[in-house]
């Protein structure tokens, strides 16, 4: 697997080749993929559990997370269609806003887990809040880590051409906050949705 | 640049270094895994007469185990090492903090893998002599050490991938993609974490993710950077040779870079 994380395309240019970054997000959805699988069989033993469980989950603020995190990922094409056409200052914007629309997503996140907490629910209440917690507990870590990487990207996209080198490290950073949309978008219906109304 | 040591010394050890590597992981595995039964690990869900009547029928394969395993858990040092001679010929422009940090990482994570056998050797010492409980313990404080000073070796692959990432030559001596697999297989043993609070199930020390999958890419990341150290090196000769060359041509250090060699290599060299 070659890389275009390190090979600056040409003025405006896409890059053609696959950037390294893939194999770390293959890896990370295969991991998720399989914590996915484990969720359902553990769900078909102890459907009642799950759905009594689920119902008790906000769905309005997993929607509101749903709808925050892909309007961030919007605004991060919209970064990397500026980068590709050497519009730095305008690169900086989507990603300050991405950055800022994404940041909601930890809000709604602190006060859902504090909810819990306040009402005696952990890790260990019963085996949906197993899932429930390690599956949007490594999902929020890698929320931060793409909030850092947003960071870091505005960052150095103050005195650095967005479409040189710096441009495959913003298409891989893309690339990574869209790895956190998808698996979100899996996680919200299945454990906000799935049989719990 | 000390031109005066020739390609053949310079790169003495580096092989054998490597080569460590390998024989670590299958030495490791028939001491630590086979003979001393930690492939898989006796559930964390067992009663203590249970891990007991474990001790008590193995003590003698898992003295065997657990001696080897502090053996050749040594191993892993110079293994390190090498794969930290390759890294700071990516880090050229003398700022080495990837590579120290990785040797510091790898070098410390023999401590986790010798120093958590000493439980399991501590119980196959004297078994019939203890309380099943205390032998649980034992039992118990191996893997939560082996388990749970993940991040140590995590420090070491992360550091790694950065340093490889940042290779400016037109082929990485890392391949990216290799990179970035020993980033996310350091991060990934992040599930570690959750070890502590399960006595069952994927999460547990025998759990499938927490004992399979973590072990295995663990594993493959061993295999893969020998691999890649082993390919490195020859380029890596071949780009000294030519700096000797050049400066026996010049007759001074800081001659004209080598093509391909922007970052001015042969200083560092």
């Amino acid at each position: 697997m070659t890389d275009g994380s390190q090979g600056a395309p040409a003025q405006g240019a896409p890059s053609v080749s696959a950037p390294g970054i893939l194999t770390f997000i293959i890896a990370d959805v295969t991991i998720f993929g399989v914590l996915f699988v484990a969720f359902m069989v553990e769900r078909s033993h102890q459907v009642p559990l799950f759905n009594q469980s689920s119902s008790s989950l906000d769905v309005r603020l997993g929607l509101l997370n749903t709808l925050v995190l892909m309007t961030s990922g919007l605004f991060v094409v919209l970064a990397v269609l500026a980068a590709g056409q050497g519009r730095a200052s305008v690169t900086r914007q989507w990603l300050l806003a991405s950055f800022v629309v994404g940041a909601g997503f930890g809000i709604n996140k602190l006060i859902e887990y504090g909810d819990k907490f306040a009402h005696g629910i952990n890790l260990l209440t019963n085996d949906f809040f197993m899932f429930y917690f390690v599956l949007t507990g490594v999902h929020f870590v890698h929320f931060l880590a793409g909030m850092v990487v947003l960071a870091l990207l505005w960052f150095r996209t103050r005195g650095e051409a967005v479409d040189g080198p710096l441009f495959g490290w913003i298409e891989s950073g893309a690339l990574y906050w869209h790895m956190v949309d998808l698996l979100w978008i899996v996680i919200f219906p299945m454990l906000y949705l799935l049989g719990s109304r | 640049m000390n031109a005066a040591v020739s390609n053949t010394s310079y790169f003495k050890y580096w092989r054998a270094c490597a080569a460590m590597g390998p024989i670590f992981l299958a030495a490791f595995i028939l001491c630590w895994g086979v003979l001393g039964y930690n492939i898989p690990p006796i559930p964390a869900d067992f009663t203590a007469e249970q891990m007991a009547q474990h001790f008590r029928t193995h003590a003698n394969e898992v003295r065997a185990g657990m001696a080897g395993a502090m053996l050749f858990g040594i191993l892993y040092l110079p293994w390190t090492l090498s794969i930290t001679k390759v890294m700071e010929k990516i880090e050229t422009d003398g700022n080495h903090i990837m590579s120290i940090l990785q040797m510091w990482g790898g070098g410390v994570t023999v401590v986790p893998l010798v120093t958590s056998s000493v439980f399991w050797l501590a119980g196959s010492y004297r078994p019939e002599a203890l309380d099943p409980v205390i032998l649980q313990l034992l039992y118990d404080m191996g893997w939560l050490l082996i388990d749970m000073f993940y991040a140590i070796t995590t420090v070491a692959m992360v550091a790694l991938g950065v340093c490889g990432l940042a290779d400016k030559r037109e082929k990485a001596l890392f391949p990216r993609w290799m990179c970035w697999y020993t980033i996310w297989a350091g991060l990934s043993f992040l599930f570690e974490l959750l070890m502590p609070f399960f006595k069952s199930g994927m999460f547990a020390r025998q759990g499938w993710l927490n004992f399979w999958v973590e072990f295995i890419v663990w594993f493959a990341y061993i295999l893969l950077t020998t691999y890649y150290v082993f390919k490195a090196i020859p380029r890596l000769e071949q780009e000294r040779a030519a700096e000797l060359s050049l400066v026996e041509q010049t007759g001074k250090l800081g001659a004209k870079p080598l093509q391909g060699n922007p970052e001015g290599r042969l200083a560092n060299a």
